[in-house]
């Protein structure tokens, strides 16, 4: 059996497969698949990677390689958005997530005789604020649909949806691959975003044959969002769910929580031999709340899947939802499905459409954020690295707070290395996040300041920096108080070096018999007779007039 | 309880609607019958055509529909009809049905789609929250507690 070939194979290097091994192909039309129904799409043309994009690495013969080299995966996404509204999607209940079990509830949530649903203005703002910022066209009219399907987390016996016509289609999205991952840039197409209701939070106990069901989620309003079939590995498809974690943090409209479930990835994935255009068999993956668990079990659904086509067992791959398994690093079979589900969709009958005005949609894009993308590219357009842009940009406090820093006028390569190591160690270190730190973004330009024009030394400027990290106070209050100021005085400086050269005979005259390895030394005696003061610059060339000096 | 299919049924047209006989009948004469096949696919008015796809599991674009398979009907609705039940609904269905059919034959391709029946668009509410005052009574209505939780037998496959 594969199954007895895939255990000697560790996850991470999956990965490398995926990310290396398959090959980049696409063509220009795609059928696909979705909420039951066949649409016809036309993909957006996209920026054709580079032939340099990533090159296959050698692992040798690997029978495995050899079996993937002749497949490409396609790879969709289907993401839920809770978002953060005060209340549900239909009714005033409290949208807060963690309260006591069953208590967010009233008649229209859990579908009682004659309760009627509103909707919540806020939902159709944030729908409008993704659409746009996800490239989308918006639908000025849309509608609510019903979806049926009985589940004792659905009070209602159905869904509040959006069927045929979601309130926005056809958009894209912009990608940096992280460095480490090959790079390059990529597109992705967006098929369509509509809003929703969640269902209630069903909790299987271990033992006992009952299940517990919470009805707080249920009626909490969701956007969710239809990726074209556009990925081919994993980590492209990692690196689309974390752009939408980033654009929706951007957007204020979700916090984008994975492991609360606030933001939730169904991956649908199928394989196909290199130059064949029809799909192969697809296969759902669920149960997927990091993104490393995105990646690694699209790498092992391609895998296993190829193995099957290599073994002649194509036929063994079936449509099915497989569910990933943390622990156990695979991907196993959760449910087979016997055909497409009838959910007899039809419009909610208690629901007007939803009509959203052409200034209402230029009023939402007139206040929307810098997006991720613009900010990448702005970034580098200011001469940031790309390691350096995709940590600032990804995180919006972080971005924010960088742009704080160079506002006052610092430095922008020194401010993208003090946030990056020093500051992000700490804060890492403590737990914190960037709006806890005790230090301003006007005392970080301070600090730049005051080593860039010698008041103190970079080794000063460390030790400051950690405690306004964890005190807070002022650079220039920390300098006067701590008597910090960088000795400049060359004087002042030969006068130590001086001291220290003649208390340490013995290593002078090694250094001049050729040791020279010792001027180190020497220096750094003399930077601990200054406290760390001394101009590391002068008290080198001093130290060096000495040491050398014929007596 | 089998109210429900019926209304799964009836409710599956683009527009909601409860009609008469009478008023497909009249509707059906006032337009030209000079039915097409494209009856059913509207172009939304936006820069790209979206076709709207119908939700009938039995979906043709035939004028006419499939007879009802009763029991995948019940099945689907979640509730028990004995043979007899099925006998007795059979017709009452496909005569729901068959008015679709004639509905399908009407010529709207000169009528813009109407997405919702007509009310009063922009109903929407302040995203302000409300406790729900009764709770308890809602509470009190559930027929199995497990502490804070509802108790459900054990479901595993959603579908
Ligand atoms: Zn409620």
């Amino acid at each position: 059996m594969s199954t007895t070939l895939f255990r000697t194979i560790q996850p991470n290097q999956f990965s490398l497969f995926g990310s290396t091994l398959l090959r980049w192909r696409r063509s220009s039309n795609f059928s696909v698949r979705c909420c039951g129904s066949q649409t016809t799409t036309t993909t957006q043309k996209i920026k054709q990677p580079s032939q340099s994009r990533i090159a296959p690495k050698n692992h040798g013969s690997n029978k495995l390689d050899e079996i993937l080299r002749d497949y490409e995966a396609v790879i969709g996404i289907e993401t839920h958005v809770q978002l953060s509204t005060l209340t549900k999607a239909f009714c005033n209940c409290p949208n807060s997530y963690g309260s006591h079990p069953n208590t967010s509830i009233c008649p229209v949530c859990m579908g009682l005789p004659g309760a009627l649903p509103v909707l919540n203005s806020k939902v159709v703002e944030f729908g409008v604020r993704l659409g746009l910022a996800l490239n989308c066209d918006l639908s000025l009219k849309s509608k609510f649909d019903r979806k049926q399907y009985f589940y004792p987390d659905l009070p209602k016996g159905y869904q509040i949806s959006q069927f045929d016509i979601p309130i926005a289609s056809g958009g894209f999205v912009d990608v940096d691959i992280p460095l480490e991952f090959g790079g390059g840039h990529r597109r992705f197409g967006i098929t369509r975003v509509h809003m929703e209701e969640d269902a209630g939070k069903l909790l299987h106990s271990d033992t006992g044959d009952y299940s517990q069901v919470d009805l707080n989620r249920a009626g909490v309003p969701l956007l969710e969002i239809v990726s074209e079939p556009d990925m081919r590995t994993g980590i492209e498809a990692a690196e689309y769910a974390s752009e939408m974690q980033r654009i929706v943090r951007y957007l204020g409209v979700s916090n984008g929580n994975m492991q609360e479930g606030s933001l939730r990835c169904d991956v649908n994935i199928s394989i196909r031999p290199i130059g064949q255009t029809e799909f192969g068999t697809k296969v759902e993956i669920k149960n997927l709340n990091a993104f490393s668990a995105v990646s690694r079990a699209i790498d092992f659904e391609i895998s296993r899947q190829a193995l099957l086509h290599n073994q002649g067992q194509a036929d063994q791959i079936v449509t099915e939802t497989r569910l990933w398994e943390e622990g156990a690093q695979k991907t196993v079979t959760m449910r087979k499905k016997e055909g497409l589900a009838d959910y007899r969709y039809f419009p909610e009958p208690d629901l007007p459409e939803v009509i959203l005005t052409q200034e209402y949609v230029d009023s939402i894009r007139a206040s929307l954020p810098e997006l991720p993308e613009a900010k990448r590219r702005r970034y580098e357009a200011m001469g940031l690295g790309m390691q350096d842009v995709l940590f600032l940009a990804n995180d919006v406090s972080v971005a924010e707070y960088f742009e704080a820093v160079i506002g006052k006028g610092a430095d922008v390569k020194s401010a993208a290395n003090w946030i990056m190591s020093d500051i992000a160690a700490y804060l890492k270190n403590e737990e914190l996040s960037i709006n806890d730190a005790k230090l301003t973004p006007q005392e970080l330009a301070e600090l730049i300041a005051a080593i860039k024009d010698g008041t103190i030394s970079g080794k000063i400027g460390k030790q400051i920096l950690f405690e306004l990290l964890a005190k807070g106070g002022t650079v220039q209050g920390m300098i006067k108080a701590k008597d910090l100021v960088q000795i400049t005085d060359p004087a002042e400086i030969e006068k130590m070096v001086l001291k220290v050269v003649s208390e340490n005979p013995k290593q002078l005259e090694q250094y001049r018999s050729g040791k020279t390895k010792l001027e180190g030394y020497f220096a750094g005696q003399v930077m601990k007779m200054s406290k760390g003061k001394a101009n590391p610059a002068l008290l080198n060339k001093i130290l060096q007039e000495k040491l050398n000096a014929k007596d | 309880m089998a109210t429900r299919a019926f209304l799964a049924v009836i409710s599956s047209s683009p527009n909601r609607c409860f009609i008469t006989p009478r008023m497909i009948k009249n509707q059906a004469s006032a337009f030209s019958s000079s039915s097409s096949s494209s009856a059913l696919q509207f172009q939304r008015h936006s820069r790209k055509p979206h076709r709207i796809s119908r939700s009938f599991s039995s979906e043709t674009n035939s004028s006419v529909l499939q007879p009802p398979d009763i029991s995948s009907l019940a099945k689907t609705a979640r509730i028990s009809l004995t043979p007899a039940e099925i006998e007795e609904y059979e017709p009452k269905i496909r005569q729901v049905i068959d008015w679709f059919g004639q509905l399908q034959q009407v010529d709207v391709n000169s009528v813009e789609p109407a997405i919702r029946a007509d009310m009063e668009g922009g109903n929407l509410r302040e995203d302000a929250p409300e406790t729900f005052e009764n709770r308890d009574s809602i509470r009190a209505s559930i027929p199995s507690f497990d502490e804070a939780y509802l108790k459900v037998p054990k479901v595993l496959n959603k579908e």
